[in-house]
């Protein structure tokens, strides 16, 4: 689904990823972990064509889209869940969902998504007139989650869903996360709870400092005790 | 004290340029409050539509009502030219003042070249035709304008409120990267919306052409007033231009009607600065 090839992706002079390769097979739940600052964003970012890719390759199904569009990326079936939620706050409910779906394949089942997305979060259908702006944390976060899969994405790019929520919120954020898995959507989850990502995840990624150090099964990273003592709290 | 009469007929009046003012500012605030541009072309464009106006009902004998079949496909090609240029020369909201504040002196000086410096006016049976309600005359071509100027409005209004392309305009002015995320291209979109305000500009000028006598320097006699109702109005708001050009369109002509007509500048200026002082958020 998804191969990204030594990326090297920077702000303007300063280098923010080294030479990361990763890869997200048809189906697969792959979370990244890492502390603050690892450069979890900026690797999102780059994937949904954000950001600028120095060096490297990205592929999608085999595709270059190394120097492709974010638009042509969301062509392609890529949806993103970004950090801090990024809703449009001036527009309702149900017109931030419509964003969702603007992509020509994904127009056309508009009220099929709708009915689906609101069949999960009840709440949003309730407030579909409402400014996004206007709902809880958790609400938003619902709202950003029912925005990409009106999307119909084939590729999920899911930053820190659970940032600012409180626990009940967050185990109902996973549990959609999962169900969405399920469906057979690629998921790629990034996470600083790892705890909880690593509990859901096929493969593992650790990002530290813009390089991955680890990679593997969550079983065989917990392994490692310097990721089991740097995520989980101690050698618990 | 004035009589009941010309107070009334001073509103009258007021309302109607009021509509004027709307249209002016509709053009301008979208592409301010929406593609972050402050676009001073804007009336040098509508001057030009009022020059080929004059020209095209003054000497080719079009019916000057007609004139903006012509005049909105090719100003809304000079529209989306204009915003392409910006997009490649990577204009920014303050470059943006400067930029097109050339194009305006650029336009103004094609104006002066072709029509010379003179007074032109549209003379059109139109000029004269009014419509009597009770002591009020109605002037038609005004009326229209104020008709014309408020269907606009709606339009727009309706237009970025439930097609997809309304939609797409206003989140990617909340964030334009998530909105091009999901498949909405800003440049496109931004093509189109500038396309749309020189066409407005060029309806404006058939109104200007067919109320007012033109002089290529009366650009910048617009410009003070159309900020002030653009600003009054909130920027990339469609319906909020007509209600504050309409508010101040009518305060002018009373103060006209009441104190001095010299002091009706005065009336947008002390609105405007009241707003900025007030509601400094509103740019
Ligand atoms: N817009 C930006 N401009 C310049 N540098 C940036 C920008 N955004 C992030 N950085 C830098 O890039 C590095 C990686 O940041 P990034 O936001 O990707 O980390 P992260 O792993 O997502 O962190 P967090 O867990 O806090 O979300 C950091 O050193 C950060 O300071
Ligand atoms: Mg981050």
């Amino acid at each position: 689904m998804l191969e990204a090839d030594g990326l090297h992706v920077g702000y303007g002079d300063a280098p923010a990823l080294w030479d990361i390769s990763l890869t997200v097979g048809d189906g697969e739940l792959v979370a990244v972990v890492g502390p603050n600052g690892a450069g979890k964003t900026t690797l999102i970012n780059a994937i949904a064509r954000l950001l600028p890719i120095r060096r490297g390759r990205l592929r999608l199904d085999g595709v270059d889209v190394t120097r492709a569009t974010p638009q042509e990326v969301c062509q392609r079936g890529v949806a993103i869940i970004p950090e801090g939620r990024r809703l449009f706050g001036g527009m309702t409910v149900e017109e931030n969902l419509e964003i969702g779906c603007y992509r020509r394949a994904a127009r056309r089942a508009r009220s099929e998504s709708l009915d689906r997305v609101y069949a999960v979060f009840p709440i949003l259908r309730e407030r579909h007139r409402q400014l996004a702006g206007s709902l809880s944390g958790g609400q938003q976060q619902m709202l950003a989650i029912g925005r990409a899969l009106m999307a119909r994405p084939r590729l999920l790019l899911v930053d820190e869903p659970s940032l600012g929520l409180a626990p009940a919120v967050v185990d109902q954020v996973f549990e959609v996360v999962q169900a969405i898995h399920r469906d057979g959507v690629s998921i790629l989850l990034i996470e600083q709870n790892a705890a909880k990502a690593l509990e859901i995840a096929g493969r593992a990624y650790v990002l530290e400092g813009g390089r991955v150090v680890s990679e593997g099964r969550p079983g065989e990273l917990l392994t490692q005790s310097h990721i089991r003592e740097a995520y989980l709290g101690g050698g618990a | 004290m004035p009589s009941l009469t010309l107070l009334g007929q001073s509103l009258v009046s007021g309302l109607f340029i009021g509509g004027l003012y709307g249209l002016l500012g509709l053009g301008l605030g979208l592409s301010w409050g929406l593609l972050r541009l402050i676009n001073l072309s804007h009336f040098a464009l509508v001057l030009l539509g009022a020059y080929l106006t004059y020209q095209l009902a003054g000497t080719a004998g079009m019916n000057p009502f007609l004139t903006p079949l012509l005049i909105v496909p090719g100003f809304f090609l000079l529209g989306v030219v204009l915003q392409w240029a910006f997009d490649f020369f990577r204009v920014n909201e303050f470059s943006s003042l400067l930029v097109t504040f050339g194009i305006t002196v650029v336009i103004e000086s094609v104006i002066q070249w072709v029509w010379t410096a003179d007074f032109r006016r549209l003379e059109t049976p139109y000029a004269t035709l009014s419509v009597r309600a009770g002591p009020l005359f109605l002037p038609v071509t005004e009326m229209v304008m104020l008709l014309v100027a408020t269907a606009l409005s709606l339009l727009t209004w309706a237009w970025l409120r439930f097609t997809w392309v309304g939609k797409g305009m206003r989140a990617s002015v909340e964030d334009p990267d998530i909105a091009a995320a999901f498949g909405v291209s800003p440049r496109r979109l931004a093509l189109l919306l500038s396309g749309v305000g020189a066409a407005y500009a060029g309806v404006a000028g058939t109104f200007v052409a067919l109320v007012y006598t033109l002089a290529p320097s009366q650009i910048y006699g617009w410009i003070g007033v159309v900020f002030a109702v653009v600003i009054l109005g909130g920027l990339g708001n469609p319906l909020g231009p007509l209600v504050a050009g309409i508010g101040i369109g009518i305060s002018e002509s009373l103060t006209m009607a009441v104190a001095e007509p010299s002091w009706a500048p005065l009336v947008s200026f002390t609105l405007l600065i009241l707003v900025l002082v007030l509601r400094p958020d509103r740019i």
